[in-house]
């Protein structure tokens, strides 16, 4: 008998099926992965799991007992707990303040907070996940996004003890976290599932998957297709499960040589936040950023469109020198950029995609540079929208109600319009599925063959290493050394950013 | 399902089919009077000056911003338009002076609030401050009037456009109605058709995004309260022109007027976005409560707290369910 449950479960969102007669089940000890294309029902049964999404039909079974996920508090009380990627944690409070957030202090007297046992409950929590170098009283601020979410970990043990935790939901944990992070987050799900809580573990990284996970379920359209043990299937059979088609998991090779030709040329350039960085990009040439987390990855790209104010520079495109830039010069320069953070920094959430699409070429697709023209609009929107493989119901549907692989790929249909010179990438492919992702992978190979040169950051070692000519890397906001990519491997790479 | 789709509708068109039951009421209370073209015609130019303060405050409120200084900008302009009539300017002059202070203004708010970085609220909070007592000022307090206001100055305002339509009563479009008219078709093209438009819509969705996409943020920011403190600036001449004077208090009352306009506006919009069609709908809502309260010789004071309730109920009603609940 499972510990956990969930059969029967259908939801459609006016009319939509997001969920057909969908199903899970969960092992005491277990890590269990759940896969899907993005839109496959992941994120509507994770809510549904959370009671924050009220489900059409829904049968629960917890530790034998039928139970109702109605609410989050219920959810919470029958011992779920759920950890996001988007991480809310208030940054001025204490790691312990944090851990204790949404729950009653423990108090002295009835009335004063007890600071000591507060610390002593948070340690304790810490120490049972093995979590070492975080001390409670910390401020939350100086931790980094790994840590923050190992707090977040701990914080969910603090809880009053009559509600244990056993069942962990994390949706892309490591979505934001640097390799080394990603290590301590899987050595804390191996000490959760030492002591008998199931995880249910939603991840778009195979490699993270196939090493932690001991079951994986597989979800198509709405529909769980299958669920297997690790040890009995292998990486093509799941992508395959996915995507019902085949998808070479290959990343698309380079044909042919690079031009010889210089196209962007950044020599000692510096901001707040990064200094130093001298390169020299040709035409067509892909050049990783790497490093661990925070090494000023982000920071190198919004340096070079001018988002953070350049404190010197040197950017030479095509030969000549360009004066200071602005993020609006530099797209009508030719760069093109998708930030980091696609909801916060990418997309307009409350506007189209047409909208969201043509916001940096309005002068281009509207008459005389000034009058809306929406059928062009939307032509250029469709036809990218097609390209990139979007799959939205509609153009004038809100960015909003998309999914992040879709969201994402309005950002990146927005930098490929126009073929942009200089491409600029932070993370292109964070929180995006298999299928979308190498959707992303040829469409990066075609603009580069077809002359774009392209920056891209990334925390996933396999796609630099398997998509980049050279790997440029960083620490603490300076550039240490620039390599080239073929001959490289995994462990090599990481030796470079310690060192 | 259905019960969630009915109240997402109610939400969205509530404040419209408030609008209706409001109208429907007058024109049971009041039968005589209230549903005639000549009634509709008088709200139309009694409210002609806040709607071109309330239009052109929705440009500001598209990116998320508001303009306080309106009132006082609205009173600055009559005076200054005053005081050159009265040193013998012609009247082209005049208006030109006014409308060149509003410009000013508004490229000031725009400079404190984007170049400076200081809220809309504290900035225009300010400038309110300085347009008044510059008002003051320059009027050393008093009202202008009479013989120093050239007649076809204050014509304007009670001239219109003869509408023998149903050849009883004599029944003329005002002027000052065209001229409303004029500033919404501008407005409405400038925010919905042009690449402009857009811009700021983005800049009030996420301004950060809107930035890292090319949207030159601050200069528009700067561009949009200029044409804000425009607007804020034909207001005021409107006034003058009806009111036949100027004194430095007279635009005062607008600022609120305008502000809750667009805000009753917004509860139409799914995604809380002002948009100045809807903003007429704010302007008509307010219009025909004083115009009907008026005739129905409700107290003024209690006039002012019906409509108050109103305004934060139509708010409330449409956040109702799009929080976190």
């Amino acid at each position: 008998m499972p510990l956990f449950s969930v059969t029967n479960v259908s939801k459609a969102y006016s009319g939509v099926p997001a969920l057909i007669d969908a199903s899970l089940e969960l092992e005491a000890g277990e890590v269990h992965a759940l896969m899907g294309e993005n839109g496959a029902g992941k994120s509507t049964l994770i809510k549904i799991l959370a009671g924050v999404v009220e489900p059409d039909s829904c049968a629960v079974t917890l530790d034998r007992r039928r139970v109702r996920l109605d609410s989050p508090q219920n959810a919470f009380e029958h011992g779920l707990r759920f950890i996001h990627q988007e991480l809310n944690v208030v940054p001025q409070l204490s790691v312990a303040e944090n851990m204790f957030l949404g729950q009653r202090y423990p108090t002295r007297f009835g009335a004063f907070v007890d600071w000591k046992a507060i610390n002593a409950q948070a340690t304790a929590a810490l120490e049972r996940l093995r979590i070492s170098g975080i001390k409670p009283g910390r401020k939350m601020a100086r931790l980094s996004t790994g840590d923050q979410m190992l707090v977040r970990i701990a914080g969910t043990l603090v809880a009053d003890p009559s509600r244990p935790a056993s069942i962990f939901v994390m949706d892309e944990p490591t979505a934001a976290l640097s390799s080394e992070e990603s290590e301590r987050l899987f050595a804390v799900i191996g000490e959760l599932r030492a002591a008998g809580c199931a995880v249910l573990y939603v991840s778009h990284r195979m490699d993270e998957v196939m090493r932690i996970s001991d079951r994986v379920t597989i979800m198509r359209d709405g529909r769980t297709v299958k669920t297997m043990a690790i040890a009995a299937t292998d990486r093509r059979e799941i992508i395959q499960l996915m995507t019902g088609r085949d998808v070479g998991e290959a990343f698309p090779p380079r044909r042919g040589p690079i031009e010889d030709s210089v196209a962007l040329d950044v020599r000692s350039l510096a901001s707040e936040h990064v200094s130093g960085i001298s390169f020299s990009l040709r035409k067509g040439e892909i050049l990783g950023v790497a490093g661990l987390a925070n090494a000023g990855q982000s920071e190198l790209m919004r340096a070079i469109i001018g988002a953070d104010a350049q404190r010197s520079h040197h950017v030479a495109l095509d030969g000549s020198l360009l004066p200071g830039l602005s993020p609006g010069a530099a797209w009508r320069r030719g760069f093109a950029y998708v930030p980091r953070e696609r909801r916060k920094e990418g997309l307009v959430l409350s506007r189209s995609v047409t909208d969201n699409v043509t916001l940096p070429h309005l002068a281009e697709t509207s008459l005389l540079s000034v009058f809306l023209d929406r059928r062009r609009e939307r032509a250029v929107a469709g036809d990218l929208g097609r390209q990139v493989r979007l799959k939205a119901a509609r153009l004038s549907q809100l960015c909003r109600h998309l999914s992040g692989g879709n969201q994402q790929k309005v950002v990146f249909a927005r930098a490929m319009a126009g073929r942009p010179a200089i491409l600029l990438l932070d993370e292109p492919t964070r929180g995006v599925d298999v299928g979308a992702r190498f959707d992303i992978y040829t469409l990066m190979r075609e603009l580069s063959e077809a002359g774009t040169s392209i920056l891209m950051s990334s925390s996933d070692l396999p796609e630099l290493l398997g998509l980049c000519d050279r790997i440029l890397i960083m620490r603490d906001g300076r550039q240490l050394t620039i390599e080239p990519a073929a001959g490289l491997s995994q462990a090599e790479l990481l030796h470079l950013f310690h060192d | 399902m259905r019960g969630k789709d009915l109240t997402r509708t109610l939400r969205r068109y509530g404040t419209l089919i408030g609008f209706l039951a409001v109208v429907l009421f007058f024109w049971a209370s009041i039968p005589d009077t209230f549903m005639t073209a000549r009634n509709w015609l008088n709200i139309s130019q009694q409210m002609s000056m806040l709607a071109v303060v309330a239009f052109t405050m929705t440009i500001v409120m598209t990116m998320g911003d508001f303009d306080l200084s309106v009132g006082s900008m609205a009173s600055l302009a009559g005076i200054v338009a005053a005081i050159l009539f009265s040193q013998g300017y012609s009247v082209t002059a005049g208006l030109a002076a006014a409308l060149a202070i509003g410009i000013a203004g508004g490229l000031l708010n725009g400079f404190l609030v984007s170049i400076v970085g200081i809220l809309p609220f504290v900035a225009t909070l300010g400038t309110l401050t300085i347009f008044s007592g510059f008002a003051f000022l320059v009027s050393g307090g008093r009202t202008i009037f009479g013989r120093d206001i050239p007649p076809s100055f204050s014509g304007f305002a009670r001239g219109g456009i003869d509408l023998n339509l149903f050849g009883e009563l004599p029944v003329m479009l005002p002027y000052m109605t065209i001229a409303a008219l004029v500033v919404f078709l501008a407005v409405w093209l400038l925010l919905e058709q042009t690449a402009f438009g857009r811009r700021l819509y983005a800049i009030g969705g996420n301004r950060e995004a809107a930035r890292l996409a090319g949207v030159p943020v601050r200069s528009l920011r700067l561009t949009a309260f200029a044409l804000t403190g425009f607007g804020a600036a034909i207001g005021g001449l409107m006034y003058a022109s009806r009111v036949a004077s100027a004194n430095p208090t007279q635009g005062s009352g607008l600022m609120l007027n305008a502000i809750a306009a667009v805000f009753l506006g917004m509860t139409m919009s799914e995604e809380g976005e002002p948009r100045v069609h809807a903003t007429l709908v704010g302007v008509l809502i307010l219009g025909v409560l004083d115009n009907g309260l008026t005739q129905l010789a409700v107290d003024s004071y209690v006039r002012e707290i019906l409509v108050g309730s109103i305004i934060v109920a139509a708010v409330a009603f449409s956040s109702f369910g799009r929080g976190n609940g």
